[in-house]
């Protein structure tokens, strides 16, 4: 699903991420970890194609970037600090642009499917500047799952879910390996992610330091290797 | 589906809009403004400014596409929707056309008051026998701005000093626009219409025009994208 090979993105002469190589296979999911400045956020950027590498090459879904990045797109759902939905139109509103900009042939099904799952179909019709930050990320949620991606890019997903957004987050990663999906998870949370990820890659001065399997070990020993490595 | 998208995004701005009322009033409200100091600097109400008339109608109209351009992107800069919106499988020129789109229609808005103002404030002699040609000049002048106009907000939305860049920017690219605004307003304004020279300045307006949406489609991709 994703095969970047010598990845470089710097800011100025910074390198963010630099010379990373990162695989994942279909109906996996790979948990990115580092200490803040690591380059994780830029190498989920990367493969989200909102950033373009200056160096090395990138394949996301069987698309080569840049080269055919609209294509990609289609199959990636991403997940980010902030919402991505506007404040001044309601949840529906909202949820019809992105069906419309991803064509979705059953929009107001999905959209009626999706706000009853994150629990803010009684909402629907409320602009989002009336919603808290957990109900935004919700909403968030609902819009990353609308056009069922295939690839799903989380950016510190569990930081602002609340309890109901982050037990259907992780409801749908577990899911992800089900149904061929594949996850990328950028996060802090090193010990709850290591419950739904299947791999952990750690990132340190935008390099990997570490890319191993984590099914079958404790979350807290995988806490501990990540300590390990990531300062 | 490139239509679907392209009408998704203009509904979705004339829906903020229409919600916030902050762009199109603002601009209305500018132009007003900017009209009556006009007025109050060229003398008393007893002057004929009907020769200035192209002047002063299309510089109050380039300082507020100047306002209106500026905010183009603000809902997106501001909530932080961007990324949301370029991770879709969206063409660029989609974005393009839809953001032009919904600026041709808030300068459309402007003029339907800053035109016959105009009239009221400067001119003596006959004029509105003449709306139907400045409006037609103003359609083509409105497609000019629009397009440059999203073409360097987008370009500014980039750089940290963006509301000064964009008059800097936005500001040269509109000269063409208000002297053949000026020009084909002047040539059917307050007397015997010269539809020689209006038809002239038209032309030349739909030359800029195209010149803009070739530059524009040519170089979009890489302005979100590089």
């Amino acid at each position: 699903m994703v095969t970047a090979r010598g990845l470089v993105h710097a800011y100025g002469e910074r390198r963010a991420v630099d010379g990373v190589d990162l695989s994942l296979a279909a109906g996996e999911r790979v948990a990115v970890a580092g200490a803040n400045g690591a380059g994780k956020s830029t190498l989920l950027r990367l493969v989200a194609t909102l950033l373009r590498a200056q160096s090395g090459t990138l394949e996301v879904l069987g698309q080569e970037i840049p080269g055919a990045t609209r294509a990609a797109r289609e199959g990636i759902g991403y997940l980010a600090h902030d919402p991505l939905v506007y404040l001044d139109l309601t949840a529906r509103q909202n949820l019809e642009l992105y069906g419309d900009l991803y064509g979705i042939d059953d929009r107001d099904r999905r959209i009626d499917d999706l706000l009853g799952r994150v629990g803010l179909i009684g909402r629907a019709e409320d602009t989002v500047r009336t919603f808290s930050r957990g109900m935004a990320q919700r909403l968030a949620l609902a819009r990353m799952l609308l056009h069922r991606p295939r690839l799903l890019l989380l950016d510190e997903p569990h930081a602002s879910l609340d309890a109901r957004g982050a037990a259907l987050l992780d409801d749908e990663l577990a899911a992800a390996t089900a149904d061929g999906r594949g996850a990328i998870i950028v996060t802090h949370e090193v010990e709850r992610v290591a419950r739904v990820a299947d791999r952990l890659v750690v990132l340190r001065a935008g390099r990997v330091v570490l890319d191993e399997p984590t099914a079958g070990l404790d979350p807290m020993a995988v806490r501990r290797r990540y300590e390990e490595v990531a300062s | 589906m490139r239509r679907r998208q392209l009408i998704a995004l203009v509904r979705k701005d004339l829906r903020l809009e229409l919600r916030t009322r902050e762009t199109i009033v603002a601009m209305v409200l500018f132009a007003i403004v900017m009209l009556a100091i006009l007025q109050f600097g060229f003398g008393t109400r007893d002057d004929d400014l009907t020769r200035f008339v192209g002047g002063l109608m299309w510089v109050t109209l380039a300082f507020t596409a100047v306002l209106g351009v500026g905010r183009s992107y603000v809902a997106e800069r501001e909530q932080r929707v961007l990324d949301g919106l370029l991770v879709a499988p969206v063409p660029r020129t989609v974005m393009l056309a839809a953001k032009s789109i919904a600026i041709f229609l808030y300068m459309t808005a402007v003029e339907i008051v800053v035109i016959p103002l105009v009239g009221i404030f400067f001119v003596k002699g006959p004029y509105w026998d003449s709306i139907g040609w400045i409006a037609i000049a103003a359609v083509l002048a409105n497609i000019c701005i629009a397009l440059s106009g999203t073409l360097f907000s987008g370009l500014a939305l980039f750089t940290r000093a963006r509301d000064l860049i964009l008059p800097v920017l936005f500001l040269p690219a509109l000269v063409p626009v208000v002297i053949a605004g000026a020009g084909a307003t002047h040539a059917v304004a307050g007397g015997p219409h010269d539809m020689g020279e209006w038809r002239g300045y038209c032309l030349f307006l739909l030359a800029y025009a195209i010149l803009f949406a070739l530059v524009s489609v040519a170089t979009y991709d890489a302005v979100f994208d590089d």
